[in-house]
């Protein structure tokens, strides 16, 4: 490591520094170890891509429909990103720093729209704005004949970021909580305007915040696939899907392969801005910062909160009610009926993944925060890989591995929670990472200083102060685990049911009368278990 | 197998939760050994409270009134069942094949089963994999589309059937490795208030200079019955001749939908004129409008007139294999048969069980000449399809 200078103001690197020195080795061996489990699926797809001629490959590959799919997605996950950012950031900036009416409702039913699986969003939003659907029915007698095209990529843009967008409200949201607010009050009365103030200080202490939201919604635009079939805009995960329903592993491989070189790439660039780090816990504390007065904004303000919660809320919920009490007679003898077992399974196998990822995330998230080197973000980095995999590769990647490899674990409920906790230990990472950057080191320095050991100051002076971090990036685990929906109908045991399968079942032949139920109910037990992730904030006021 | 305890109600009970299945676990018993009384008196099955009889198998509404008494083997003249048999159910009626395997295991009280539903395709893929491990929870196999279950087979996941399983259905509806259980003919649903039924060529071959057929027909690309069909053009006619005939199709302005009940459905609304489905779709239109104007149509000889099947395997590898043989002599039972036939509006693929409502039978349709196997080999149809920009 190279010696700082000792300037005046690089006192607080100094002590980043010392600590970085101290961080124990065995910390990088797990991390690294865990990253390696991660990374496995990964291996059959090269595997599967070797297995591919590469004259083959070279045709598959560079061929005009190749290129148009990988623009269609990069131009989907630019859009889905940067309309987030827009959506979310400004909802947690009036959320948190200012006198937003009803403040506590508005940031609940911002957080909400993330409860919804964004395939049944989607659903909802071609039942409701669709040719002959049911705004158009509405409209009809005042003599809407036609509505604007919601199929494409405009569709596809507005569902993806309604229903992403809580990962950069969430995180933007964590960050503006639990930095200090005095900071602010200092700028201002340094005769900074607001905006100035808002750019040059609060800004880069949110930043990572909103990056790794940002990260979050790009990686999940990239990898999902119902949501695009959907609204038929033609993206990778679709031609992947059609690649391997028809057993051609290696071509899927092959586009899998390519899918994740995307993802390294948005890692990449998203990397840039892991700069912007190093001011982030600067100043200690979570003082809070005086309220800035919305004034006249106040109604715009409201009026923009309302719209979002209208579409992102208020669209779905209504079509599924509509779904339930639409009766269809050709199918009142469809043989598929809930079992409560479904409810149980869903909440169980979500639980147990979330459980895995904080306790397998929390060292790779302390490692990446703590350490400037290249290994020790490496497996931070690592895991954000699986997050891009999508549900059907990593599905057929375990099948393999487990049918190979571990054949005891093949189809059982171990594999299952391996491959959630593969696909979306990211977000406890991050989530988790993001509090730790908050805490300043010289707590833990401090506590080094008298005596304690690494382990033991980390429990006693770090843990109890990112603990609202764990509990929220288990708590995201939690919820798309819930809603995740290839993966498991690969991997789910023989007889293995859970809210998404039942509904996937139920779909897929037309029932939707039957969908509507389970599909409340896992909507309800999410918008649960996020009430507690903010009830539980211990930064939240009212 | 007379002597059935609570107890085993109560554990099948769990595994299917049904309420009808409550009611019927406890009398079972009794309708395994009555049913010879019940199926056998031709009543149509008024035989009282508790008895399994036909019409549990039977569906309901206006187009499977006034049916008559199946021919075939009935189950009472089949072995029991008994043990357990673990199913790969794939997609499409997955939920009404369910109900059938349940019938059947209301009837034999010492027969249990679990299952896994999913897409025909994905359960293909999956036990292509598990036979190359040798290792599949699965002892049956049922799927959709004879492509699936001819991938399992040249996969060497599949088991030999003897001839006693398979010798009711035509030769044309089978392999030595999987039996056909329920026929799906391809169709034409066409809506009666605008075309009548002479507006239709006898060929698929004549379809892009039909001016009737201009910008109103619709169809379903990515639906694999549709890429059967394709590949069996294709297997017919040639590469270039598909090509050629989906290209004229597109500039006759066809539209593309997601899956052929949506496009029954729209045929029956009037939004399109015709559509390519399988005929099942229009049934069930019909069965839930009755005065919906759709009516299917079929064509002669070609692509288009194709009859893939639903079928079962036994997976390579089970420990079940008499059972799971036992099994497939159920499903192709009269009981069974008449179940496929009015419940899920297929066609029957024993002969002597006659299909639902005005269908023609499944002799009066004049199917090309394919060998249904060869359905599996979806390769060159999907970068057919995708090079025409469908996919």
């Amino acid at each position: 490591m190279d010696t700082p200078e000792l300037t005046d103001n690089s006192r607080a690197d100094v002590i980043r520094h010392r600590i970085r020195q101290a961080l124990p080795t065995t910390l990088t061996g797990v991390s690294v170890l865990i990253a390696l489990l991660l990374l496995s699926p990964v291996a059959w797809v090269l595997l599967q891509a070797a297995a591919v001629g590469p004259d083959q490959a070279v045709e598959l590959l560079w061929n005009g429909d190749t290129l148009r799919i990988v623009t269609n997605s990069m131009v989907l996950v630019g859009a889905v990103t940067a309309a987030s950012i827009l959506v979310g950031v400004p909802l947690a900036f009036l959320t948190v720093q200012t006198d937003l009416p009803f403040r506590r409702f508005w940031t609940i039913v911002s957080a909400l729209p993330l409860v919804i699986p964004s395939y049944i969003g989607a659903f909802a939003f071609v039942s409701a704005f669709g040719p002959r659907g049911v705004l158009q029915g509405v409209l009809a007698p005042l003599g809407v004949q036609e509505l604007p095209e919601i199929y494409g990529l405009v569709g596809t843009v507005l569902v993806l970021t309604l229903f992403t967008y809580p990962y950069v409200y969430l995180t933007t949201r964590a960050s503006l909580l639990s930095f200090d607010g005095t900071v602010v009050e200092a700028a201002r009365t340094l005769n900074h305007t607001r905006w100035e103030a808002f750019r040059r200080v609060t800004l880069p202490q949110i930043k990572p915040g909103i990056a790794a939201g940002s990260l979050l919604v790009a990686l999940y635009t990239l990898s999902d696939f119902g949501t695009p079939a959907i609204m038929q805009y033609d993206v990778f995960t679709r031609m992947i899907y059609v690649w391997y329903n028809n057993a051609f592993l290696g071509r899927a491989a092959l586009f899998s392969l390519l899918l994740l070189g995307l993802t390294v790439g948005i890692l990449l660039w998203e990397s840039r801005f892991n700069a912007s780090r190093e001011g982030a816990h600067v100043s200690a504390g979570s003082r809070r910062p005086g309220r800035i007065s919305l004034g006249r904004w106040k109604w715009p303000a409201l009026a923009f909160c309302s719209l979002v919660a209208l579409l992102g809320l208020a669209v779905p919920l209504g079509v599924l009610f509509m779904w339930l009490f639409r009766t269809s007679p050709a199918y009142a003898e469809g043989g598929l009926t809930f079992e409560l077992s479904y409810a149980f399974n869903s909440i169980g196998v979500a639980a147990a993944a979330a459980v895995a990822a904080v306790a397998l995330g929390l060292p790779i998230a302390y490692l990446a925060a703590r350490s400037d080197g290249w290994l020790g973000s490496l497996p931070e980095r690592a895991t954000y890989v699986g997050y891009a995999m999508p549900g059907v590769v990593l599905g057929l990647a375990l099948i393999f591995l487990g049918l190979k490899y571990v054949s005891a674990l093949y189809l059982t409920v171990p594999l299952l929670v391996f491959a959630y906790v593969v696909r979306f230990i990211p977000q406890a990472v991050g989530t988790i990472e993001s509090s730790i950057l908050q805490v300043d080191p010289k707590h833990g320095e401090a506590a080094r200083s008298m005596g304690n050991s690494p382990l033991r100051s980390f429990r006693r002076v770090v843990f109890p102060q990112i603990a609202p971090g764990v509990v929220a990036g288990g708590a995201l685990v939690f919820l798309t685990t819930m809603k995740e929906l290839p993966a498991t109908l690969l991997l789910r045991p023989l007889g293995f049911e859970t809210f998404v399968t039942y509904i996937w079942q139920v779909q897929e032949q037309g029932y939707y009368g039957q969908a509507a139920v389970p599909a409340l109910i896992l909507v309800a037990v999410s918008a649960l278990s996020m009430l507690i992730i903010l009830k539980g904030d211990r930064y939240d006021v009212t | 197998m007379t002597d059935t305890s609570d107890s085993d109600g109560e554990q099948t009970d769990v595994r299917a939760g049904l309420t009808r299945r409550r009611v019927l676990a406890s009398t079972a018993a009794l309708g395994a050994t009555s049913l010879a009384g019940c199926l056998g008196g031709g009543d149509g099955g008024d035989g009282g409270a508790g008895e399994i009889t036909l019409a549990d198998f039977r569906g309901s509404g206006p187009l499977v009134d006034a049916r008559g008494q199946p021919g075939g083997t009935s189950i009472e003249d089949l072995p029991d069942l008994s043990g357990e048999l673990n199913f790969y159910l794939g997609g499409g009626e997955g939920g009404l094949y369910l109900d059938l395997i349940e019938l059947f295991s209301d009837i034999y009280p010492d027969f249990s089963f679990g299952r896994t539903l999913d897409s025909s395709r994905s359960l293909a893929n999956k036990l292509g994999q598990e036979a190359a491990a040798g290792v599949s929870p699965a002892d049956v196999f049922i799927s959709v589309d004879a492509g699936s279950l001819g991938q399992v087979a040249d996969a060497d996941g599949a088991l030999e059937l003897p001839s006693e399983v398979t010798s009711e259905v035509p030769e044309s509806l089978r392999t030595n490795q999987w039996v056909g259980i329920a026929g799906r003919a391809r169709a034409v649903p066409y809506n009666t208030d605008q075309l009548s039924e002479s507006d239709i060529p006898d060929t698929v071959r004549d379809f892009p200079q039909t001016s009737a057929l201009a910008d109103g027909m619709g169809w379903a690309p990515t639906y694999s019955a549709f890429q059967s069909f394709v590949t069996a053009m294709r297997l017919i006619r040639g590469e270039d001749a598909t090509r050629q005939w989906l290209n004229d199709m597109l500039d006759h302005g066809v539209e593309s939908f997601d899956n052929e009940f949506r496009v029954s459905n729209q045929v029956a609304n009037g939004a399109l004129t015709a559509g390519f489905a399988n005929h099942y779709y229009a049934m069930r239109v019909r069965n839930q409008r009755q005065n919906a104007p759709i009516e299917l149509t079929f064509t002669s000889g070609d692509a288009g007139a194709l009859i893939n099947v639903s079928g079962a395997q036994i997976v390579n590898g089970t420990d079940n294999q008499e059972l799971a043989e036992n099994f497939l002599r159920h499903l192709l039972s009269a009981e069974a048969q008449e179940f496929f036939a009015t419940r899920t509006f297929a066609y029957p693929t024993v002969p002597d069980v006659a299909p639902v409502g005005d269908l023609p039978t499944i002799d009066e349709l004049n199917p090309p000449d394919v060998d249904l196997s060869e359905l599996s080999d979806t390769g060159p149809t999907l970068a057919l399809l995708d090079d025409v920009g469908l996919l």
